[in-house]
């Protein structure tokens, strides 16, 4: 069904994802059978409108959907966390193909797991940059203590190692761990501004702190010390969105969601903030789900694109492959509602209509209602996605063969 | 476009809307007794001109002042200094441009007359009211920007309750008229705001711009919260609504794709002044000013095959203290010693350097373009020294301090002094304020 070489292996698998909202209206389906493949190192992206249930599917990966009212209806996401390569300790081998990472031996439904393992997948091995970095960051908190969270987070033996404080035994041992895991209490932080302990606990801090400022550097902020004093509102939108990068990438995931991460920057900043993500995803070979609804952006930033309509793929493919020739009529309408210099002004190839309620949809295609194309099948059934080309594939009758499924 | 034709001089004579040198400040108050310790010079002294039936772009980042100048231009803030004119004849403008130094005593009582009849915030009476008939807005969120506890009747119908037109069924008709024009129904008559989709909203923002049938409405960044299909549907009938009413439209946007297919001509700010100003073909043709051209690198066209985006160095700065000489020197790629540098921009530099900054006591200003830096110790102050002597500074910058000494901790920094760059023709209704470019042929 999906067009997946045998030697490019995935990270992630989705099935038949559904997560539905409980409204007063009925039951939402916000995202109603998606099914795709995120590759190993390479930059997916999903492109759609408001409401078609992008951020949604980017979500489930990560569990961030309140229930109720959301509701994890069916599917699975397998994931396949990966480690550093034995061989060359993540410098890159033959025998990781360069990556430094191998994937391990087990899979993990990321739908099905114990929220305690959830926790500690989530900012460690598969991160999430958010659309608006001034919603996102703590505003009551130094951006140096906010990026420090997630060491104590989820690298607390790393930070207690480089302040040579592993070994530290007694009644400030157990203080300075709990510090490290940022399980400490009152009486801890009273304990450990006790003269003996002080020493200890300022090499744990800048120990924390050399790791706050690498991260910081990694993402080309220049001063990064400084920066770690500062409050999230005293910086500028692109420097916030590198402070959530810096976050984002501080424990090395192997899989990013990056959820419309330049939206609310300028331009300018804009085209910085992706040349950092693409950069920064190249060196280390992370695989990025890349979700924005500007389809020009998408067209320079990913290897591969999938198109969502009202809670469904309809058109999946290679970037080159899906700009050069798309198939499905609404990513046709799409393509041809953004305004270029060769539109004639007033004469916008607009997509009439709005998108469908997602309450109790029928069994047809969603967009039928939208199409200019439309047949007899397209409102009596429902198109799955099938193969045009090894890289490309599309749900709509239109292009369906005979003998196809659905 | 719809008349590629047009004669741009020709159109000359109908100016619609004049905004001469206007500047828009606003204070920044410090303390207890909130005392003001500067200015935000939002926008800084910026003319242009839009005439009837005309599409006139507004582009530039986001603090570059267009949206303040967009408010200014609808009569919804008092510039500063400076004035926008309602309906200059050629003569009248002609007459208000030439240089104020040398004006007799019949030609200043005839500027008070321009004054009195055309400057928006001098219009009194009768011609007040025709002004603000005739220029209406249309904002960027229209969640906010409609009343929530009104129903559209209430929204779309209050100007002309206003301005008396219609009452009773007669309103009700005329409503349904407006909405009908664009693309919504007498079935909408009765919701409130929250019950339409952004599109559907932006459609009922615009219905409420058109009911007093203006000569002009600033659009500020309209389709910016919009999807890209709905955008496209609200650009075909912002198109329609101006090829059929003859309507000018000031299109405040920060999105360049939109602004090529809708503007006729195109204005480019950056920290409150215009940088390039000219019919956008020839923009979008042959950019003279490098921060138009950056503006358009990061934001290639879908259609531009697979050129890369090339990204702009540096952030904006501070416009309460805006840079001397050319006020995007300090991005610019191509900057020459001429184009501006000061003491200021040693000092910003000094911010991204660690230890260093904060090793900085004290800078005693001669003017922006001589100071004194005093360090803490010596050995910061040689720091400084030798990287203002090395590649770690731009070389354009380097070349543009012609005194530099170094006395213990103290360094004595003096660049050459440069005045503002003005905007110089480059062809037809084509002009820009870079030095570079202005003296090619």
């Amino acid at each position: 069904m999906l067009d997946t070489s045998p030697q490019a292996a995935a990270i992630a698998e989705v099935r038949d994802l559904r997560v539905h909202f409980d409204t007063k209206r009925g039951r939402l389906h916000s995202v109603d059978g998606v099914s795709f493949d995120i590759r190993d190192g390479e930059t997916l992206g999903l492109v759609g409108e408001t409401g078609c249930g992008k951020s949604v599917t980017g979500r489930a990966f990560l569990r961030l959907i309140q229930t109720p009212p959301g509701i994890i209806a069916g599917g699975s996401i397998a994931y396949r966390p990966q480690e550093i390569c034995p061989t060359c300790t993540g410098a890159g081998c033959g025998a990781c193909g360069q990556s430094g990472r191998r994937p391990e031996e087990r899979t993990i439904d990321l739908l099905r797991i114990p929220d305690e393992e959830m926790r500690r997948l989530r900012g460690d091995r598969i991160a999430m940059i958010f659309q608006d970095p001034g919603k996102a960051l703590n505003p009551t908190l130094p951006i140096g203590a906010q990026v420090a969270e997630v060491f104590l987070q989820h690298r607390s033996a790393e930070v207690l190692a480089k302040a040579q404080l592993s070994g530290a035994v007694g009644w400030a041992g157990g203080a300075l761990r709990r510090m490290a895991t940022q399980t400490d209490t009152r009486t801890d932080r009273i304990a450990l501004a006790f003269p003996g302990a002080r020493a200890r606990r300022s090499a744990l801090q800048s120990a924390l702190d050399d790791m706050v400022a690498a991260a910081l550097a990694e993402t080309q902020i220049a001063n990064p010390r400084a920066v770690m004093r500062r409050y999230p509102h005293e910086l500028s939108g692109g420097m916030r969105q590198r402070v959530m990068i810096a976050q984002a990438l501080a424990c090395n995931p192997d899989l990013l969601i990056a959820d419309e991460p330049t939206t609310a920057l300028d331009v300018t900043v804009q085209a910085r903030i992706l040349e950092l993500i693409r950069a920064l995803q190249q060196r280390r070979r992370t695989s990025v789900l890349y979700i924005s609804h500007d389809l020009s952006l998408v067209r320079r930033v990913c290897d591969r694109v999938a198109v969502m309509y009202a809670g469904r793929i309809v058109e999946i493919g290679e970037a080159e492959a899906l700009f050069r020739d798309p198939r499905h009529p609404y990513t046709r309408g799409l393509l041809a509602a953004v305004p270029t210099a060769a539109a004639e002004r007033g004469a916008l190839a607009a997509i009439p209509g709005t998108v469908p309620e997602l309450v109790n949809p029928p069994a047809a295609c969603r967009f039928a209602g939208r199409c200019s194309a439309r047949i007899g099948t397209c409102t009596t059934a429902d198109p799955a996605l099938q193969e045009i080309s090894p890289v490309h594939s599309v749900a709509c009758f239109l292009h369906q063969t005979e003998g196809a499924p659905g | 476009m719809t008349q590629p034709s047009r004669d741009i001089r020709a159109a000359a004579e109908d100016l619609l809307l004049s905004v001469r040198d206007v500047t828009k400040h606003f204070p920044i108050k410090e303390g207890a007794l909130q005392r003001v310790v500067g200015q935000v010079r939002a926008v800084d002294g910026v003319s242009f001109d839009i005439r009837r039936g005309e599409t006139l772009g507004l582009v530039g980042e986001s603090g570059c002042g267009k949206s303040t100048l967009g408010r200014v231009v609808a009569g919804l803030s008092n510039a500063t200094s400076g004035a926008v004119y309602y309906e200059l004849s050629a003569a009248d403008a002609a007459r208000l441009d030439a240089p104020a130094a040398d004006r007799t005593a019949t030609q200043s009582a005839e500027i008070a007359r321009i004054e009195a009849a055309h400057r928006i915030d001098h219009l009194r009476g009768e011609s007040a009211i025709r002004f603000r008939r005739n220029c209406q807005m249309v904002f960027q969120d229209s969640f906010a920007s409609l009343n929530p506890r009104h129903l559209v009747i209430d929204i779309v119908g209050r100007p002309l309750r206003v301005y008396r037109e219609a009452s009773g069924s007669d309103l009700t008709e005329r409503v349904v008229a407006l909405l009908e024009q664009v693309g919504l129904g007498r079935q909408h008559l009765y919701r409130y705001p929250h019950q339409f989709s952004g599109g559907q909203r932006q459609r009922v923002s615009i219905a409420r711009a058109l009911a007093l049938d203006p000569a002009l409405i600033v659009l500020d960044e309209p389709t910016s919260a919009l999807d890209v299909s709905v955008q496209a549907q609200i650009l075909n009938l912002l198109s329609d609504l101006q090829r059929d009413r003859n309507l000018a439209y000031l299109f405040v946007t920060h999105d360049l794709s939109v602004v090529r297919h809708m503007a006729d001509r195109l204005v480019t700010m950056y920290l409150g002044r215009v940088v390039e100003a000219g019919p956008t073909r020839d923009i979008f043709d042959r950019a003279e000013h490098p921060y138009t051209r950056a503006l358009m690198a990061a934001k290639p066209d879908l259609a531009d095959g697979a050129a890369g985006m090339r990204a702009l160095e540096g952030v904006v700065p501070d416009p309460a203290r805006p840079p001397q000489g050319c006020r995007f020197h300090t991005r610019c790629e191509v900057a020459t010693p001429a184009c501006g540098w000061e003491v200021d921009d040693v000092v910003r530099w000094l911010e991204h350097r660690d230890g260093l900054f904060d090793a900085l006591t004290g800078v005693a200003r001669d003017s922006a373009f001589a100071a004194r830096l005093t360090f803490a110790d010596a050995a910061a102050a040689r720091r400084l020294d030798a990287a203002l002597r090395s590649d770690a500074v731009p070389a354009a910058m380097r070349a543009a301090i012609y005194r530099q000494e170094l006395r213990g901790p103290t360094l004595d920094l003096a660049f050459g002094r440069v005045p503002e760059v003005t905007l110089t023709p480059r062809g037809p209704d084509h002009a820009a304020a870079c030095l570079l470019t202005a003296q090619e042929p």
